[in-house]
């Protein structure tokens, strides 16, 4: 379809695990992203929620071809770009850009802003000084700093004003798509509600399709049109974000979201929680069947154990990986488990 | 056992912790930091204390200066009554003695505060035997019951792994388990589920108020999550630029906040169930605590502020029909009834 930015396609990004000093032998593999497919549309929002160590990260770097993908597809803007060499990612790579989590990681401290802002126009355009000069000076203006920090260092900058920076500089070259890792975990609340307000006016100006990643989903809800949770890198659900937030079919979804505290103690306080048992399971050796199955209060023997649930659609592109989704919401643990004993087939994706 | 009182602290009337007109400020090379500034709040027997703030605004300085943890170039002044005896001037000795006995600490990052190359049965049994004349096996017998009440499985196999054998929830219950061995009366909490996902916080909650509501502990809840005060506190204390703001009961606290940088967090929010087209940020960050400014510290950062917020320092001072609020802030109460009333509406809507 000509309004899909990046279509992704059974990605796999298995993390070989060796043992022995002099002679390494594979013994498993870390399983980080496991078969998951999605598109994301021309000038929307994708979300990507999940736990830490659900492969949210990896997916990404996937994407960006960071990382090289171990089997699938990825194909942005009409163009397969898998199995591209350096070289020749190097064009496409002007159209995909990265925010990063750690604002004070992700800026060289050696650089000055105008370097870092201005390193992406240096590499793909033929700009003499002075137009670079102008042109990061106008992204600093957009991003709410003032053109005079042009020559400071990252360090004179508090949190908030460095992921600017990042964002300045992901804005350089005017990306058709933008993706950010965790941009505002590591802000504080006034803070992290400006550069969300900044990241939403900034696609309304310059038309930005974002890959927006978080394990806030409150954040989440916020920013996406769509949204695709992930759970041991495995999609879990996927859907237009207020479907998914009002109607949410997965029994992974409910708990996340049944987790989430409410900032208002009569609603927080009323509200059944469902709390789920035990840890993440490692991701070598993940559970067979459906991997959420060991902590589902929905579990069947027999059923989920045994194979993995095939995507199933739910209208309006709401697709759910459960044999035993939940028929309303909200619910509290207690109607959870009394599951019905088949249910009703959906049409498979 | 319903409630911890040992000794002549039983005969204490009052709040079991008395913190009045608190002060800590740190000298540096480039001045004098004054990182907490006059905070007072009393915390009940059995009951929950919310401290909330960003990151710099003083809420765990407060703490620590209350259990001398600070470092040396720290000074600190007013009275900190942990059952009628002023903390701050116990000796070191006694200060030992309350520390993890009447008064334990869980912290942020529960890598960080177990001592990696130990067993964390052995982590616990010092605790034990440093506050008890017991022996060694009834210490362990001890330990294992902690661990049992927090929610360890196998906990008897459990006793003898290090801390990297554990994930992070599991980390931060033996924090749990390792704080209430010696069954305190109050428990500090700075932070404690900041570095977990949701539905690990969601257990970590769900546990802390199991185990106040089994043993009778009073909590301090240290956090920058109102979500989190939401559902735990009974009382909070907003902190801003080392000065509390504003003083309330949970409900009351919510329900009609009263000084503009709580509307400002509470506005900022994203959350679950609003489609809110764009956040209320607050604009600037934080103020530095070498040079803070002159008046209201909020009053450069506040869209209400008028000539007197930048001339006068405005006192805690009750809201006329509710003695228990206090806040601090110029404004007319018409004009913050009707501020509060259309941030809450706008947040929810």
């Amino acid at each position: 379809m000509n309004d899909d930015i990046l279509v992704v396609e059974n990605l796999r990004k298995h993390f070989p695990v060796a043992r022995g000093i002099i002679f390494k032998k594979q013994v498993g593999a870390v399983k980080a992203v496991d078969d998951v497919s999605f598109t994301v549309h021309r000038g929307e929002t994708l979300g990507v929620v999940g736990e830490s160590g659900c492969g949210k990260s990896t997916m990404a770097r996937c994407i960006m071809r960071l990382l090289d993908p171990t089997e699938g597809t990825i194909v942005f803007d009409g163009r397969d770009i898998t199995r591209l060499s350096r070289a020749e990612m190097r064009p496409v790579r002007r159209d995909m850009m990265m925010i990063f989590q750690d604002p004070y990681a992700s800026l060289n401290p050696r650089k000055r802003v105008g370097f870092i802002v201005g390193e992406a126009l240096l590499i793909h355009e033929k700009l003499t000084d002075a137009q670079i000069k102008r042109r990061v000076q106008e992204l600093l203006e957009v991003v709410g700093l003032s053109p005079e920090h042009y020559n400071r260092f990252p360090h004179e900058f508090s949190g908030g004003q460095r992921q600017r920076i990042g964002i300045a500089r992901a804005l350089a070259l005017s990306p058709k798509l933008i993706v950010c890792d965790e941009p505002v975990s590591a802000l504080d609340v006034s803070v992290q509600a400006q550069i969300l307000n900044l990241l939403k006016d900034l696609q309304r100006e310059f038309n930005l399709t974002y890959v927006f990643i978080a394990h806030d989903l409150n954040v989440v809800r916020y920013i996406s049109d769509r949204v695709m949770v992930m759970y041991l890198g495995k999609m879990a659900e996927f859907g237009n974000a207020r479907d998914l937030y009002e109607t949410p079919k997965h029994p992974y979804t409910g708990a996340l979201l049944s987790a989430v505290p409410v900032p208002d103690p009569k609603l927080g306080r009323a509200r059944r929680q469902i709390v789920l048992e035990g840890d993440v399971p490692n991701p070598i050796n993940p559970p067979s069947g459906c991997v959420f199955h060991p902590r589902c209060p929905r579990f069947k023997a027999g059923v989920c154990d045994v194979e993995d649930p095939p995507p199933l659609a739910h209208g309006d592109g709401h697709v759910v990986k459960c044999y035993y989704p939940l028929e309303r919401w909200p619910m509290t643990a207690d109607e959870m488990h009394r599951r019905p004993d088949r249910v009703e087939e959906p049409a498979a994706v | 056992m319903t409630t911890a009182l040992t000794g002549a602290g039983a005969a204490h009337a009052g709040p079991l912790l008395d913190v009045r007109e608190l002060r800590t400020s740190f000298v540096t090379d480039d001045g004098i930091v004054g990182a907490v500034d006059g905070v007072s709040f009393q915390l009940g027997q059995g009951k929950t204390l919310g401290i909330v703030g960003e990151s710099g605004c003083g809420k765990s300085v407060t703490n620590l200066s209350i259990m001398g943890l600070n470092p040396k170039t720290a000074r600190v002044s007013g009275q900190a009554l942990f059952r009628g005896e002023d903390l701050l001037k116990a000796s070191p000795a006694r200060l030992r003695e309350i520390r993890g006995g009447e008064i334990a600490m869980i912290f942020q990052d529960p890598m960080t505060s177990l001592n990696p190359v130990h067993k964390i049965g052995d982590q616990i049994v010092e605790a034990v035997l440093l506050h008890n004349d017991v022996s060694k096996q009834e210490a362990r017998s001890r330990a294992l019951e902690g661990l049992k009440e927090v929610g360890i499985p196998q906990a008897e196999r459990r006793l003898d792994d290090y801390p990297h054998q554990f994930s992070g929830g599991m980390r931060q219950r033996v924090m749990i388990a390792m704080a209430l061995v010696n069954d305190p009366a109050v428990l500090i909490a700075d932070e404690p589920t900041t570095a977990l996902d949701v539905t690990t916080q969601a257990q970590i909650l769900a546990l802390m108020k199991k185990l106040q509501d089994d043993h009778g502990t009073a909590i301090v809840m240290i956090t920058h999550d109102l979500g989190v005060v939401a559902e735990v506190a009974d009382d909070i204390v907003v902190m801003y630029a080392a000065r509390v703001v504003e003083q309330a009961n949970v409900e009351d606290l919510f329900e009609r906040p009263q000084h503009p940088y709580a509307w400002g967090l509470l506005g900022s929010l994203p959350r679950l169930g609003a489609d809110v087209d764009r956040l209320v940020q607050i604009p600037g960050q934080p103020p530095s605590l070498l040079r803070p400014p002159n008046g209201c510290r909020f009053s450069p950062r506040c869209p209400h502020a008028f000539s007197r917020c930048r001339q006068e320092d405005p006192r805690l001072m009750p809201v006329t029909d509710a003695p228990e609020h206090l806040q601090a802030c110029f404004l007319d109460e018409e004009t913050k009834a009707r501020e509060a009333v259309k941030t809450l509406t706008a947040a929810a809507a």
